[in-house]
């Protein structure tokens, strides 16, 4: 298996052109693996886990929790909505030609990615601004945390664990990943628009070496075949019953306070008094 | 790897005496096979070895592949007949001239005695930094030389590219769109048979191929249905040079005229896109117009919307809108 | 046999950083390798036949040699090298702009002797950049004849012109394959080469050899067009690739390889102010030039050019400015006419536009202007100009304006037809034609035949042979009687001119003719000391000897060739004339005694440097539309002395012109100035002229005043090298002339491309002027 597809240039050199299309195949199947080993995992440890957790905690006063609690307000589920389906435009524009499947793909992979540019660009100002900004980062505290999940898990004892804030550890982790891939296919796909015909730039080739360029190439399809995987995983939860809670709260915009409890630590995320339908962005 | 050319690597030679017997040695070899038909586009590669297939299969020896026949009004010709062979035959000159025309005006009298209309239509790109094999999109890698901002682009597209600006330089083949032609293709799944005007693929679609061809077929014959038989045609070609000069632009045109008035056409234009291009609006434009020089200037204006020059060749916009022009106007005029 | 193949630069310009050839000599059938390191070490500037420093893209760095070309082709890409890029530049102007690379790590110019760089500070870029060539930089070379601003003052038009004349390639069609072998330290070397003497000298030595250890056999050549005036640097490879590995090594060169280093013209990129007088005289010229000088040699090309600009137009007040720029290109050599070609394509549409202007006949102002008699001209020395031997350019204007119908022709210029228009179009093209002082050899051997031996070599002129005549001539002898020999050092041949430059005609005539009028005289002795009497009372005639009015009293050939024998001595080559070369002298000496030998230096007065002169006449149509450029006629008269030969004459004159109509057409490189390589390396895309451009509807005529050169015993002179500006000049200016009067390209080749931008507004033009391989 290759990782990276070297190709010469005019003069006869070596350069590096992009990643090898290999790897497209290996995270498609270590999304795949990784989905198997969740439904497995989920069928023998999470009944037990559960059932610890009803044991445990849950048992604070319902009181002042409203009926509906607002997860995700309008805006930000219109945005994630966009950047999905802008990121579906974008993965199969990109790799079905790749597979086998041909169409004329660069318009729209293009249009898709400044979609996806400005839905990005809207997310950081909207989060930064209006919602609560830290709440999706991993912090000192999450890990911590993960350490603790993590030995109850393996058996340890169970103490101690407290329930989630707004954002469990797993969210977290899956923003982060995808901020990270998702700054590189933007920030070297905008780039690349100068390898192609649009109205928005004037093209031009040489704009970077050569190298620079092979680097671009590289980059756009590492953080590409990264969210073949991250797609596939995020699909996988969104879709499998036990989560389906918070994927109708990424539709409608809110949980039930059941889930609210027996999920979150109403502590960590304080929800205020409000009801969930308020226009008006949730702080906290 | 130091670069050589002009000496050809070995390679596996296939001489099959039947289609069948081809389309089982390209299926044995999948995409290391090539089909290989007079080799005047072939040879260039092997010279340079640029391309180095595994195996060559020759359709030379298979003679169903050369017969051009006529059944009910329409013409078949066989992929392999050579260009000469696709002039001299009675029935093509006298209902279809204007694939007369194009091949007499292809490549030189050397060539067309051994080149194939098959192998006309299939044949790569002439863009000569692909040719030179400079590893660009179209050669499997990231960048076109020929649309840089210093690139020598001169013969290069003005229409239709995206990525690869590499034009389609068979003059046949925009006679045959303009005829409505069809291309039998067999693979070892069986036949299919493509119109003309989506037997040519551009790099929006598959930057790496001109065609529809995929590993495992090969282009058995083209049909010429009897829709224009006979009709009013015109083919022009622009070269640098009086042979042996692929088009800077050429233009084919097949017209319904009753009474001076055009009741259909076609109007396909090869060398400024890297597929040849049909123009229709310019033909929904004129159809139903007289035949005059301000039908002819509209349907040139109309043909060159959305032209997108490069640095050097903004001349081929004036010559397609020129040209277009002509095969609208008629020879006559 | 071996076979050779080359490993090439793939860069304009770098250095092998690391190269192991291990892998490729331990495969089977590889026979052994040839690197830069394994030459001889050649002075800068100039060429070597494999280097560790390529200058320009195809450049050969090492040979190896294998059973056949496969294995051979095999082994070279299987060489592990690496090359270090190094700074380039492929137009000599980027290279004279301050700042701008140098093709070469020394400098980008030679000032006298050494490497240096030139920059020009001063000049004013920016009328460079809208495509003007600017004044006022530092050139190498410079001359004036007369008060060149005294000249403009009197001139009642004055035209400015910034001009080009592209470089382009010599494409013989035989590449220049050669094969050798080594036997008893003896190198036999199978070459292509225009000249057989004169490549003897500079093979031995580029093998370390003695001449007299090289047998070199060039019976035929496919073509040089001055690529291979004295042999080519690649045949050490095939010598010392032999001697390596101690078999014969056959290096055949591709088309490709022909391509990269067989040789081109260079381009110049001019600023050319004509002063004309109202009659449409020149009566002054001033001309700045830069020379692509390619990245080795020093050629002349531009002060040539000045030098043919001086002849056919005779201007009073003349300056020249100028230099070669070096860059990484291939390599500039003498092309068929060098400097002449270009000096046609960039001025002879000045000098039409001017009549126009002036409103006066265009055939007119070529014959006011052209030379006449022993007419002065080129680079003064000592501030003297020399002369031409003879110039009857108006003897020929005057038979083509009647012969050819230049009313009528005039007369369908501009015509239209549809979208057609008819141009005609006329030049004058005038070059060299002629050397002297080279040897004749010959012998009457004891059967009779009159055997000469020419080193010239053969181009496929069959000049070596047109020339004995005057061997023959000068003994008054049927042809049939002679025997030619030539093309094979080991056939004793003697000193003779380069086959180039046109210069065999006029040269092998006047010393075949001195070694006839040795030979005759050698006969009469004989014949007096035989049968009494003196020398002067016997006739050579007919094979025979004989006193004079007594035919009966004389000797056969054959017969006299045996008293030569005889006698001995100077008559049968034991001893020799003194002025002669030593060439000729060591193939005399290798004759005498096998009959009468009789070798001599031409001494005849020269009279001047012999001049040949071409006015090319073609008609195009060019449609407006599509700015196709159809050749329909072209006709050629000429001053090339007395006809020695008509239909090589005709052959020469034609086939020169359609080396013109690539000038003109379409003939040119394409480089990308990003990576410094040539992008059209194929016929198909660099376009030379096909016999199909030709024009086929009426035969090309010719005509030719046919006046003997004074100074040429039977008063011939070449007729090789002017052809080619005439068929350029004729077709640019018919070009020009179907367009309108206010249309002017200034550059060559015209293209559809540059037809449809001048014709229309809306196309953005591509380039400027001045930019080169585009």
């Amino acid at each position: 298996m290759e990782i990276f597809q070297w190709d010469t240039n005019p003069w006869g050199q070596e350069t590096l052109i992009r990643i090898s299309w290999d790897l497209l195949y290996l995270f498609f199947w270590a999304g795949i693996a990784f989905i198997v080993f969740h439904v497995l995992y989920a069928a023998v440890w999470l009944p037990r886990l559960a059932r610890e957790a009803a044991n445990g905690g849950g048992g604070e006063a319902a009181a002042g929790i409203p009926e509906k609690i607002e997860r995700h307000t309008l805006a930000a589920r219109l945005f994630h909505w966009v950047m999905a389906a802008a990121m579906l435009a974008l993965l199969v524009t990109g790799f079905f030609p790749i597979i086998g499947i041909q169409f004329a793909w660069v318009t729209i992979h293009w249009i898709a990615g400044v979609v996806l540019t400005i839905s990005i660009i809207y997310h950081v100002i909207h989060a930064s601004f209006y919602l609560d900004f830290w709440s999706i980062w991993l912090l000192p505290a999450d890990l911590a945390e993960a350490a603790q999940r993590v030995k109850r898990q393996l058996g340890g004892s169970g103490g101690g664990v407290q329930r989630h804030a707004k954002y469990p550890l797993d969210h977290k982790l899956y923003h982060t990943a995808v901020m990270l891939a998702g700054l590189a296919v933007i920030g070297t796909g905008l780039v690349m628009m100068f390898r192609i015909e649009n109205p928005l730039v004037t093209s031009n080739a040489y704009l970077l070496a050569e190298e620079t360029w092979g680097l671009m190439y590289a980059l756009h399809g590492l953080g590409a075949v990264l969210f073949v995987m991250l797609t596939l995983t995020h699909i996988y939860f969104a879709v499998r019953p036990d989560k389906f809670w918070l994927t109708k709260s990424m539709i409608f915009g809110s949980v039930d306070r059941e889930q609210y409890l027996a999920h979150h630590d109403p502590s960590r995320w304080v929800v205020s008094e409000k009801p969930a339908a308020s226009q008006e962005p949730a702080k906290n | 790897m130091a670069v050589i050319r002009d000496k050809m690597p070995a390679f596996q030679l296939f001489q099959p005496a039947s289609t069948g017997e081809a389309l089982g040695v390209l299926d044995q070899y999948g995409a290391d096979a090539w089909v290989l038909a007079g080799g005047l586009d072939s040879w260039d590669w092997f010279k340079d070895r640029v391309k180095k297939p595994a195996a060559v299969v020759d359709l030379g020896g298979i003679e169903s592949l050369r017969s051009i026949r006529s059944f009910g009004g329409t013409v078949e010709i066989g992929a392999m007949a050579t260009l000469r062979e696709v002039v001299r035959n009675p029935d093509v000159s006298s209902q279809f001239s204007l694939l007369v025309e194009a091949t007499e005006l292809a490549a030189s009298p050397q060539i067309r005695n051994q080149g194939t209309i098959g192998g006309n239509i299939g044949q790569d790109t002439r863009c000569w930094y692909y040719r030179d094999g400079w590893s660009c999109y179209r050669a499997g890698g990231n960048i076109c030389y020929a649309d840089t901002p210093t690139a020598m682009n001169r013969e290069h597209a003005i229409l239709g590219a995206s990525r690869c600006v590499a034009v389609n330089p068979s003059d046949t083949a925009p006679a045959l769109v303009a005829l409505d032609a069809e291309m039998v293709v067999e693979n070892s799944g069986g036949q299919r048979v493509i119109p003309a005007q989506d037997f040519f693929i551009g790099p929006a679609i598959d930057i790496m191929r001109m065609t529809v061809l995929q590993p495992g077929d090969i282009l058995t014959s083209i049909r010429i249905p009897s829709t224009w038989a006979g009709q009013r045609f015109y083919f022009e070609k622009s070269r640098d040079r009086a042979v042996w000069d692929f088009p800077l632009a050429n233009v084919a045109s097949a017209a319904r005229i009753t009474n001076g008035v055009i009741e259909d056409i076609r109007i396909v234009a090869n060398g400024v896109a890297p597929y040849p291009v049909r123009f229709t609006a310019a033909e929904d434009a004129v159809r139903g117009e007289a035949v005059s020089d301000e039908t002819a200037e509209r349907a040139g204006e109309i043909a060159i919307r959305g032209v997108r020059p490069l640095a050097h060749n903004g001349y081929k916009v004036a010559l397609l809108r020129n040209l277009v022009k002509r095969s609208v106007r008629g020879a006559e005029a | 046999m071996v076979f050779a193949k080359l490993l090439l630069s793939p860069m304009p310009h770098a250095r092998v950083r690391r190269m192991d050839a291990s892998a490729a000599l331990a495969m089977p059938g590889v026979e052994g390798i040839l690197t830069a390191d394994d030459i001889p070490e050649t002075e800068a500037p100039n060429e070597a036949s494999l280097t560790n420093e390529p200058h320009y893209e195809g450049e050969p760095i090492l040979a190896i040699a294998a059973i056949d070309e496969e294995t051979a082709a095999a082994a070279v890409e299987a060489v592990d090298i690496e090359f270090e890029p190094l700074p380039f530049v492929l137009d000599p102007m980027e290279s004279l702009r301050p700042g701008g690379p140098n093709a070469r790590s020394q400098g980008n110019t030679m000032a006298g002797r050494d490497l240096s760089t030139i920059k020009w500070d001063s000049v004013n870029w920016n009328e460079y950049d809208r495509g003007t060539m600017p004044l006022g930089g530092e050139v190498t070379d410079e001359w004036e004849v007369g008060d060149v601003e005294a000249g403009f003052a009197e001139a009642d038009l004055v035209l400015d012109e910034t001009v080009f004349s592209a470089s382009l390639s010599h494409q013989p069609l035989e590449t220049r394959t050669s094969m050798a072998y080594w036997q008893n330290g003896k190198c036999y070397m199978h070459a292509s080469t225009q000249s057989t003497a004169r490549t003897e000298g500079g093979t031995a030595r580029a093998l370390g050899i003695d001449p007299t250890d090289l047998v070199l056999i060039a019976e035929y050549c496919g073509g040089g067009f001055g690529s291979k005036i004295a042999g080519c640097p690649q045949d050490q490879i095939s010598g010392l690739l032999s001697r390596k590995v101690g078999k014969p090594v056959m290096l055949r060169v591709t088309r490709q390889e022909e391509n990269f280093f067989g040789k081109a013209r260079p381009g110049i990129q001019a600023r050319a102010k004509f002063g004309f007088r109202s009659d449409g005289r020149v009566v002054a010229l001033d001309l700045m030039m830069v020379q692509d000088g390619g990245p080795y040699g020093r050629s002349g090309d531009y002060m040539s050019c000045a030098d043919q600009a001086s002849l056919m137009y005779q201007p009073e007040h003349m300056r020249v400015r100028g230099l070669t720029i070096y860059t990484n290109t291939p390599p500039r050599a003498a092309q068929r006419a060098p400097g002449g070609v270009q000096a046609v394509a960039m001025f002879a549409p000045i000098v039409d536009n001017a009549a126009k202007q002036l409103g006066i006949d265009r055939l007119e102002i070529i014959r006011v202007n052209a030379p006449e008699g022993q007419a002065v001209f080129g680079r003064p020395r000592q501030g003297v100009q020399g002369n031409v031997s003879s110039a009857f350019v108006k003897e020929a204007v005057d038979k083509a304006r009647d012969e050819f119908d230049w009313a009528g022709m005039q007369a369908r210029s501009k015509q239209r037809n549809g979208t057609k228009v008819t141009g005609i179009g006329v030049a004058l093209s005038s070059y060299s034609a002629g050397a002297s002082g080279v040897d004749g050899l010959l012998v009457i051997r004891p059967d009779g035949k009159v055997e000469i031996h020419n080193g010239a070599g053969n181009l496929g002129t069959e000049s070596f042979s047109d020339t004995s005549r005057a061997a023959m001539e000068a003994l008054d002898t049927p042809w049939e009687q002679a025997e030619i020999v030539w093309g094979d050092t080991s056939k004793h041949l003697p000193w003779s001119a380069v086959q180039a430059g046109s210069m065999t005609t006029h040269a092998h005539t006047r010393s075949n003719w001195a070694a006839g009028l040795q030979a005759k005289q050698f006969l009469q002795e004989i014949a007096a000391a035989q049968l009494g009497g003196s020398p002067g009372d016997f006739t050579v005639s007919n094979g025979r000897v004989y006193r004079s009015g007594s035919p009966s009293q004389g000797l056969s050939f054959g017969r006299a060739a045996e008293l030569a024998i005889r006698a001995g001595g100077k008559f049968d080559g034991h001893e020799l004339p003194e002025d002669i070369n030593e060439m000729t002298t060591r193939a005399a000496t290798g004759l005498a005694g096998r009959g009468l030998v009789s070798a001599a230096k031409d001494n005849f007065e020269t009279g001047g440097r012999n001049m040949s002169y071409a006015i090319g006449f073609a008609e195009v149509e060019v449609d407006i539309e599509t700015g196709a450029v159809q050749l329909k006629d072209y006709k050629v008269a000429s001053d090339a002395g007395t006809i020695l030969h008509p239909q090589n004459f005709g052959a020469q004159l034609h086939g020169g012109g359609i080396q013109g109509f690539g000038v003109a057409l379409g003939q040119k490189w394409v480089m990308d100035p990003q990576w410094g390589l040539h992008v059209a390396k194929r016929f198909y895309s660099n376009r030379p002229p096909t016999i199909l451009d030709v024009p086929t509807e009426r035969e090309m005529a010719w005509t030719a005043a046919d006046l003997p050169d004074p100074f040429n015993p039977v008063g011939c002179k070449g007729i090789g090298e002017a052809p080619v500006g005439a068929g350029a000049g004729a077709v640019l200016n018919a070009i020009a002339d179907a367009l309108g009067d206010d249309v002017h390209f200034n550059r060559s080749p015209i293209m559809r491309d540059m037809i449809l931008t001048k014709l229309n507004p809306e196309v953005p033009e591509a380039h400027n002027l001045l930019t080169t391989h585009v």
